[in-house]
Parts: structure tokens; C-alpha cells; sequence
């Protein structure tokens, strides 16, 4: 049986849709896909955040079953830690005036502050090309595009988009995240950046310009901090350990690789550092 | 209508046989196939490699990157010579074609708007788009640096037009905050990065300069060493020793280059990740026998003064300390010397390294050689008192005095004469020995020739003189009174410290020459030469002289036993001062030696200083040389018994 001319048109009428609006997706200004974009993620993001609070939901519920004996010990063993806090509290507080005091003698700039916006994590977003993290709070919270963002076991990774209720967060073990960062002990800045990290891998990094007289390996791991050098993170936060250093071919520098704690991998909260005084 | 004939119905052939001119046709467009075939064939099977290879030419680009240095470390492992990474923010000049694309019509488009009279042309367009797309890349750097740096149109273009694989430098030499700051604010894959390349540092700037030398640059590795001959290749500058060790090892100090092959399209824009790629690698490092504790221990006792100090061991040759002054901070040769820091230098007059070119009278130091050579050829015994001072004595008709103590030494033997330095004692036994046995005695310890140590340029220029050489180079007679001159190390007599120090750990062993080098090996055997042939008593009567001279309280070098700060505990040492009076173009001068060995029972080091009085002022081997000297034993003897004093390096500018 033959098939007409209408008829194989009717059946490549979707392909031709299909090119046509490719085309046209190519054709159109850069602000309109833009915009595109944004809208999409801002209309799916209420879907994110609704499955983000259901879960929290379930916690809570799942939290409830437990015994009051549990509750108990549980209260009693927080009492012990706020404790803890509240002292490390005291003593930060007059380590504080006197680093104040020093600064004052010393005629130095004062460090700039932050304050802190803590957020759950809505969606964890990982693959080999990136590392990222939805938190459920944008801009409606003031948070802006590269703030710093920690968490217990030290930093997390930086904003890298915001939206009106969300805002995106790149992981240090994002490829495209570099930090100027400090091996522990000592002042020199070197480069560390998110290394290429598999979807089920532990996180890792890479560190390069690592000066010569360091040394560091998977029995004597090294702590790399931030450097506060670089003007996003604040000096002293835990990136990770070095494992491994290496001296380059051409003498100059070592490179190494950063075990990253896998707890950011699965966090449920996280911390925004927000400028007071933004520049 | 006609009815078909019988051949109307066939329209196909409607002729047997063939057609002449079709024959021909095809024969024209067989051959002219053929032709073509041929042709084809030709271009692809016998040219085709040529054509492969000339669109390779076309097509690849090869960049050759220079390799770091090795390093130059002192005898216990510290770095003298090293690498300073230099940080710059540059920009991959060859990732911005589309934003070059885009500005150019965007400017193009801003002039037709606006109507103005004359449109500029397409390379002006282009020009102006480059600088303005690198002007926008620049605000960003300064915008995170706080700098105000510019771009410059005329560099920017020559960069494009000549080097446009080769990153573009923004910033140089970028602080460590800075770094962290790039680091930190560019995106991973910007075109705008950060780029170490390395420059030489001196941890301990200016010590040792003359002897470690410097570096210039290099116009790049030899394109022959590397695959793909033929291609145009782009040379980042590399440096090459230009004087002291780091251009006598120069090509064990070079770096081995790499090399990037890059594909690029016809405007020379990169396409591709390179096809070939090798990093560099560093070049070897030296372990210098130089102690940095000592060197520096010198160059501080000699300070503002103009002079000369070498100290070596005494068995291996191995030169513990070469300073030189005045001399200069190796690092503002790095990256490159400004005009006013070579102007500097040169008013000072700091490029000699005296140690190695500097000639001078040794003055009485050569009164051991004297010693030497009467004893050998029997003119003196130890124990005799050849002449009677009492301040000059007359040699022909000129009159010739002691310098030393005012003279009026009265009798002496030998060790009270080394002691005391007496002229008069000297003249008298260098006349009774002549000049020939003094001049041969002297070319025996290799005072006649370079030492051969491993630092280009030697001088030649030093002296041993004698009769023969006198008649030859001047058609003069020898006079006796040359060779009264000769006897206290004046006249025509010319050596270097290097020299002096060489002769000083020669005479410790007891032998006639010693080579020293600038390498240290840990387990080096003593060298081994001929002996020098005095007997026990006779070389006993010289060193008791030489013993004499630090510590008897007449001794010419006493004040290293009377000063206590000059002092060096428990170590017997064997030395002999010398002062050499010299004409210089700013008139009369004195020049101050001391050489030494120590300990006397045993030696392990042996030194020599000289130093250039000014012009009118009163100096003497004594007073001017042996606190140099005493500055370097106690820094040796002070680490042998475990308490070093360790010189502190200066952190490098840059990033490490």
C-alpha cells in the first residue's frame, strides 16, 4: 500500500516540530534563555522545597516515635554539650575583645563580619561535571552570589546562584570551586579545587602551588584551611586533609590531592556566611 | 495523422554503427579523466606527503617552554640559589576570538549609528576591538586587586600578531595576597588565570655574589631538540648563566625545556587540546663547598672595607669561603638588573671578584716562600743570624728599611724573623739565595699560574718575576735591589688571594700546590702533591715563626692573642701578615694580607685575606686582615665543636 505525500508528512510533523523549535531555541537571544531558565527553576523549585519540608515532616514524625527514656538522655547529653558551647562561648568572647584590643594597638582594619543564615538542603545535585547543592533560601533572606556557605566540619562550598526562595550551592568538590586555602601551620596561599569526583566517590580535591617544604601523606594527613586571603571565606575553616603531595616536574611547586569530609555529600543544613558590610 | 513508419518507433538508436565525433568526444574526455587521474595520483601519491607535511606547518604551532634551574646549595645542604615562583595574571589571548568577533562588529555598529564621517578601517576596527576586550578583562583585574594597571594598545597588538599562543601578561609579579585573591574570584575556566613562571632568588642576597654569579636571559631552548622540525615555534625567554658558578655549570644547571604542539586555525586561534605536550623539567643541583656560615662571617668582618678572603680546607682544597667586596644583592638581578642598580655596581666598582682577579703585592706573606727557598737551596739554616737590623741597610746604593716595628730588630734566626717580619733579615737572605732560586721556589707553589678553579675568567695577570723574564718582557737588567724587593713579596711580584690561600694550604701540608674547587663531595679524598722537601727542623723553624707572629706578644699579627674579641680559643694558629705599599692612579696605598693555617699541629683550614687600604691612610696586614681572618676561624672552629652559628636567609619575595 502507498503511503500519500500528506500522510508522511503527518508522521515527520513532530520531528519537524522538533527542529523547528530547536531552531528557534539557537535563534533566540541569550537574555531570553535567560530568563527561560530562571522562570523554570523558580516554577520548579516550590516542587523541590514541598518534597524538602515533607521530609522534614517525616523526620519529625519518625523522631516522635521515640521513648521519652530516649528523649531524656538525649536532653541530658545536650545539656552536657550546651555547656560545653557555652563556655567555648565565654572564652571566644574574651579572645575576641583581646584580638580587638590588639588591633586597636596595631591600628589595624577590623575584620569584616557576618552573620549567619542557616538553611536545609532541598536538593543534592552531584555528577562527574558538577557538585551542587539547592538550599531553601534565596534572596528573599538577602543572600547573595558567592557567599560562603559552612557547615560544623568547616566549608561547604560558595552560592553560586540565587533565586527568589532557593539558592545554589557549589560544593568544594566542584570542579569549577577554587579556594585559596592555607596547609595547616603554615602562612603561604596555595590553589585547592574541587577535583573530578565520581556520583558515589568519596569527595576529593586537588591542591597545586603547594610550596616545596610541604609534606603530607595518607598516614601523616595535613589539615588545609581556608586562607581568608582571598577575600570570599573567612582565614581558618577546614576544607579537608591532605593526602598525597607530590613535587612537579618542573621543580617549582607540589601538587597533591584533599580527602574532603563525605559528610557534605549528605547534609541536611547548612550555613551561609552573609557579609555585614558587603564592599 | 501519419501512421508510423517501421524505424519511427524506436527513438533510441536510430543510427548503426558508431559516430566519428562521438568517438572523438569520448576520446577528449578519457583523456582529459586521465589527465586528471594522473593528476590526482601525482598530488596524492608523490606530493602527498609534501603537501601533508606543509599543511602541518600551516596548521601546528610549536611552543617551547623553558625549564627552572637547578639549584645551588652550600656544603651542608642550604640553599644559596633557588627559584622563586613568580606569579602573574595573564590572559589566553587565543580563547577570545569570539569576544574579539563580537566587539569588532559591536564598534563597527557603534560608528555607522553614530554617522561620523570617517569610518575606520577593518584592521583599525579590529585594534580597537582587541584593546577594548582586554581593556574590559584589565578593569576586572584591578577591580579585584585594587591596582590601576592599563593595557598597552602597542604591546597588546604585537603579542596578537607575533606571540598569540603565548599568554598575555596583565600584572606581574603578583604579591601572595594577590594570588589568593585570583585564585579565589576567577572562574575555573576564565581566559583570564594565574601563571607561575620562576624567577632566580637568593636567600642570602649579596653573599657570595661574585662567586654563585648571575644570570641573564636566555632567548630560549635550540628549536633542533625537539619534535616538529620546520613549524614556527614560539620561545618563552629562559636565562643563562652569565657569570661565577652559575655560568660554569650552566649546562648542568639548565633546565631541560618543554614543548606544547598546538593545532590553530588560518588566524593562528588554538582549536584544539595540544597534540603534543612535555612540562619541563628542572635542571641538576650543585652542592657548593662554600659554607654560608663562614662566607657570611667574612663578608662581615670585612664590611665597608675593599678586599678579599678565601679559606679552604686544607686537604681537600675545597674552598669553605670566596668573598669578595664590595659586591652586590644577587636579587635585583632578578628578574633582570635595572640600569640604575648596573650603574650602581659600576660606580662602586663591585664587578671584580678580587678573591679571583685581584692582583696584589703579597708583602711579607711571600717571606715564607723566601724561607722556603733559602732553606732548600742551603743559603740560611734555621738557626743563623745572617744580618743585624737596626732599621735599613744598603742595597747597591739605595737604601732600603724595615718596615716592621721600626726597625732595629737587632740579630734574629729564622722563626723570630717570620715572627717579627724583619725586612732587613729578609733582604739579606733573599740576596744570599737570588732571585732566580726565589722565582723558581715560588713557580713550584704555582704562584706563576691560575689555580684552575671552577669559575670562568681567571686572571693571568699575576707575576712571578725573575732576571730571565725581566730582560725579555722590559730589556733590563736585574738589579739587586729587585731582588731585595722580591725577598719581602713587592716589585713585580703579583698574586691573587686564591692563589695565597692555595700556597697556605699547600705549606700546611707540607707540599707545593693544592687545587681547590668550588664542589664539595662528602667523602673527598686529600690531595696529594709533591712535596715541598724541607727537612723536620727546617719546616719547624718556619712554622714556629708563623706561630710567632699570632702569638708571641712582638708578633706582627699579636692581636689575635691581645684583643680578646679577635681571640680564638684553643686553636694554635700559623699565620703571617704582609703589607704591601703600591702607587695607585689616587696615589700611595697600602695593602693588608694575613694567610694562615690552623690548628698548627693538625691543619684543616687555611685562609688568606687581602684588603685594599685607601689612598694616605695607614694600613697593615695586622690591624686590617686579621680580624677578617680571625672572623672566619672562630665561625669554623665554633662549629666544629658544635656550636654553629647559623646565617639566616631572607624569605624570597614572592609566593614560597
Amino acid at each position: 500500500m502507498r503511503i500519500g505525500r500528506s500522510q508522511r508528512f503527518d508522521q515527520a510533523r513532530p520531528f519537524v516540530a522538533l527542529g523547528i523549535a530547536v531552531a528557534a531555541w539557537f535563534a533566540a537571544p541569550t537574555a531570553f534563555k535567560a530568563a527561560v531558565r530562571a522562570s523554570f527553576f523558580e516554577m520548579t523549585a516550590p516542587v523541590a522545597a514541598a518534597a524538602s519540608y515533607a521530609n522534614d515532616l517525616q523526620r519529625f514524625w519518625a523522631l516522635r516515635l521515640h521513648s521519652k527514656d530516649e528523649l531524656i538522655e538525649a536532653g541530658r547529653d545536650m545539656a552536657r554539650l550546651n555547656a560545653s558551647y557555652t563556655l567555648s562561648v565565654q572564652q571566644n568572647g574574651e579572645l575576641e575583645s583581646e584580638i580587638a584590643r590588639l588591633q586597636a594597638l596595631l591600628k589595624m582594619p577590623p575584620i569584616e563580619g557576618f552573620h549567619f543564615e542557616h538553611s536545609r538542603v532541598v536538593r543534592r545535585d552531584f555528577s562527574s561535571w558538577w557538585q551542587r547543592m539547592v538550599i531553601r533560601k534565596g534572596s528573599d533572606y538577602g543572600i547573595p552570589v558567592g557567599a560562603p556557605v559552612v557547615y560544623s566540619g568547616g566549608v561547604v562550598g560558595r552560592v553560586a546562584e540565587v533565586h527568589a526562595y532557593t539558592s545554589v550551592v557549589q560544593l568544594t568538590s566542584d570542579p569549577g570551586l577554587r579556594i585559596a586555602a592555607v596547609v595547616d601551620g603554615d602562612t603561604r596561599p596555595i590553589s585547592y579545587q574541587g577535583g573530578d569526583n565520581q556520583v558515589f566517590g568519596a569527595p576529593r580535591g586537588i591542591i597545586e602551588f603547594v610550596p616545596l617544604d610541604v609534606y603530607a601523606s595518607a598516614t601523616v594527613p595535613k589539615r588545609l584551611a581556608t586562607s581568608g586571603l582571598g577575600g570570599v571565606y573567612p582565614p581558618g575553616l577546614t576544607i579537608g586533609r591532605i593526602t598525597h603531595v607530590e613535587s612537579s616536574a618542573d621543580g617549582l611547586f607540589k601538587t597533591g590531592e584533599v580527602e574532603l569530609d563525605p559528610r557534605i555529600s549528605e547534609l541536611t543544613e547548612v550555613t551561609v556566611l552573609v557579609r555585614d558590610n558587603p564592599g | 495523422m501519419a501512421a508510423p513508419t517501421e524505424r519511427s518507433g524506436s527513438l533510441v538508436e536510430s543510427k548503426s554503427g558508431y559516430d566519428p565525433r562521438l568517438i572523438a568526444f569520448h576520446g577528449v574526455v578519457a583523456l582529459l579523466l586521465a589527465v586528471l587521474g594522473a593528476g590526482l595520483a601525482y598530488q596524492q601519491l608523490i606530493k602527498g606527503s609534501i603537501h601533508h607535511e606543509e599543511e602541518r606547518q600551516q596548521n601546528e604551532r610549536r611552543v617551547i617552554v623553558p625549564g627552572p634551574r637547578g639549584n645551588i646549595y652550600d656544603r651542608s645542604g642550604r640553599l644559596l640559589v633557588g627559584n622563586r615562583p613568580r606569579f602573574a595574571v595573564v590572559l589566553y589571548l587565543d580563547e577570545l576570538r569570539p569576544e574579539f568577533r563580537e566587539e569588532f562588529i559591536r564598534v563597527r555598529n557603534n560608528y555607522r549609528r553614530t554617522g561620523e564621517g570617517d569610518i575606520p578601517t577593518s584592521s583599525q576596527l579590529e585594534r580597537i576591538a582587541h584593546t577594548s576586550v582586554v581593556k574590559r578583562y584589565m578593569d576586572q583585574v584591578n577591580e579585584f586587586l585594587g591596582r590601576s594597571g592599563e593595557v598597552d594598545s602597542g604591546a597588546l597588538q604585537r603579542h596578537l600578531e607575533h606571540q598569540l599562543l603565548l599568554p598575555y601578561t596583565l600584572v606581574d609579579d603578583l604579591k601572595p595576597e594577590e594570588f589568593a585573591r585570583l585564585v579565589e574570584h576567577l572562574p575555573v575556566n576564565s581566559p583570564l588565570q594565574v601563571y607561575t613562571s620562576n624567577t632566580r632568588y637568593y636567600p642570602y642576597d649579596g653573599a657570595a655574589a661574585h662567586t654563585l654569579g648571575y644570570v641573564g636571559v636566555n632567548e630560549g631552548a635550540d628549536d633542533e631538540e625537539f619534535p616538529g622540525e620546520g613549524l614556527t615555534t614560539l620561545k618563552m625567554k629562559g636565562s643563562i648563566g652569565k657569570d661565577g658558578l652559575e655560568k660554569q655549570f650552566d649546562s648542568t644547571l639548565q633546565g631541560e625545556a618543554g614543548y606544547t604542539i598546538l593545532r590553530v586555525d588560518p588566524s593562528g586561534y588554538k582549536v584544539n587540546p595540544p597534540i603534543e605536550h612535555r612540562l619541563p623539567v628542572q635542571g641538576h643541583n650543585i652542592t657548593t663547598s662554600l659554607d654560608i656560615d663562614l662566607q657570611k662571617a667574612a663578608e662581615d668582618a670585612i664590611g665597608d672595607q675593599i678586599g678579599a678572603a678565601v679559606a679552604m680546607e686544607v686537604h681537600t682544597g675545597e674552598v669553605l669561603v670566596m668573598a669578595s667586596l664590595p659586591g652586590y644583592d644577587l636579587n635585583s638581578f632578578s628578574p633582570r638588573l635595572s640600569f640604575a642598580a648596573a650603574a650602581d655596581i659600576e660606580d662602586r666598582k663591585a664587578w671584580t671578584n678580587s678573591a679571583l682577579n685581584g692582583v696584589y703585592s703579597p708583602g711579607s706573606t711571600f717571606k715564607i716562600v723566601v724561607s722556603t727557598a733559602a732553606l732548600l737551596s742551603g743559603a740560611i739554616t734555621p738557626e743563623e743570624t745572617p744580618s743585624d737590623c737596626d732599621g735599613y741597610m744598603l742595597v747597591g746604593n739605595r737604601r732600603f728599611g724595615c718596615e716592621n716595628g721600626q726597625g732595629h730588630h737587632g740579630s734574629l734566626a729564622l722563626p723570630e724573623a717570620i715572627t717579627v717580619s724583619c725586612d732587613i733579615y729578609f733582604y739579606t737572605v733573599g740576596l744570599r739565595t737570588s732571585a732566580d732560586v726565589i722565582a723558581a721556589q715560588a713557580r713550584r707553589f704555582h704562584l706563576d699560574r691560575p689555580t684552575g678553579i671552577e669559575l670562568p675568567g681567571e686572571t693571568h695577570r699575576m707575576l712571578i718575576p725573575s732576571p730571565a723574564w725581566k730582560r725579555q718582557k722590559r730589556s733590563e737588567s736585574w738589579l739587586p735591589g729587585d731582588t731585595a724587593n722580591m725577598s719581602i713579596g713587592q716589585g713585580d711580584v703579583q698574586v691573587t688571594p686564591l692563589q695565597m690561600a692555595c700556597f697556605a694550604a699547600s705549606f700546611a701540608r707540607g707540599e707545593t700546590w693544592t687545587t681547590p674547587t668550588l664542589i664539595h663531595e662528602a667523602n673527598r679524598p686529600g690531595q696529594h702533591t709533591e712535596p715541598i722537601g724541607l727537612s723536620a727542623s727546617q719546616r719547624g723553624a718556619i712554622l714556629k715563626g708563623m706561630e710567632g707572629c699570632t702569638s708571641d706578644p712582638e708578633g706582627t699579627a699579636k692581636f689575635l692573642t691581645t684583643i680578646e674579641a679577635l681571640r680564638v680559643p684553643g686553636v694554635r694558629i700559623a699565620g703571617k701578615t704582609g703589607t704591601a705599599q703600591v702607587v695607585r692612579p689616587t696615589g700611595k696605598a697600602d695593602e693588608a694580607w694575613f694567610i694562615c693555617f690552623a690548628p698548627l699541629e693538625n691543619p684543616e683550614i687555611a685562609v688568606a685575606v687581602a684588603v685594599d687600604g685607601p689612598p694616605g691612610e695607614n694600613f697593615g696586614g695586622g690591624r686590617n686582615s686579621t680580624p677578617i681572618a680571625s672572623a672566619i676561624l672562630k665561625a669554623y672552629f665554633a662549629k666544629r665543636r658544635g656550636a654553629g652559628i647559623a646565617a639566616s636567609p631572607t624569605q624570597p619575595a614572592g609566593h614560597s
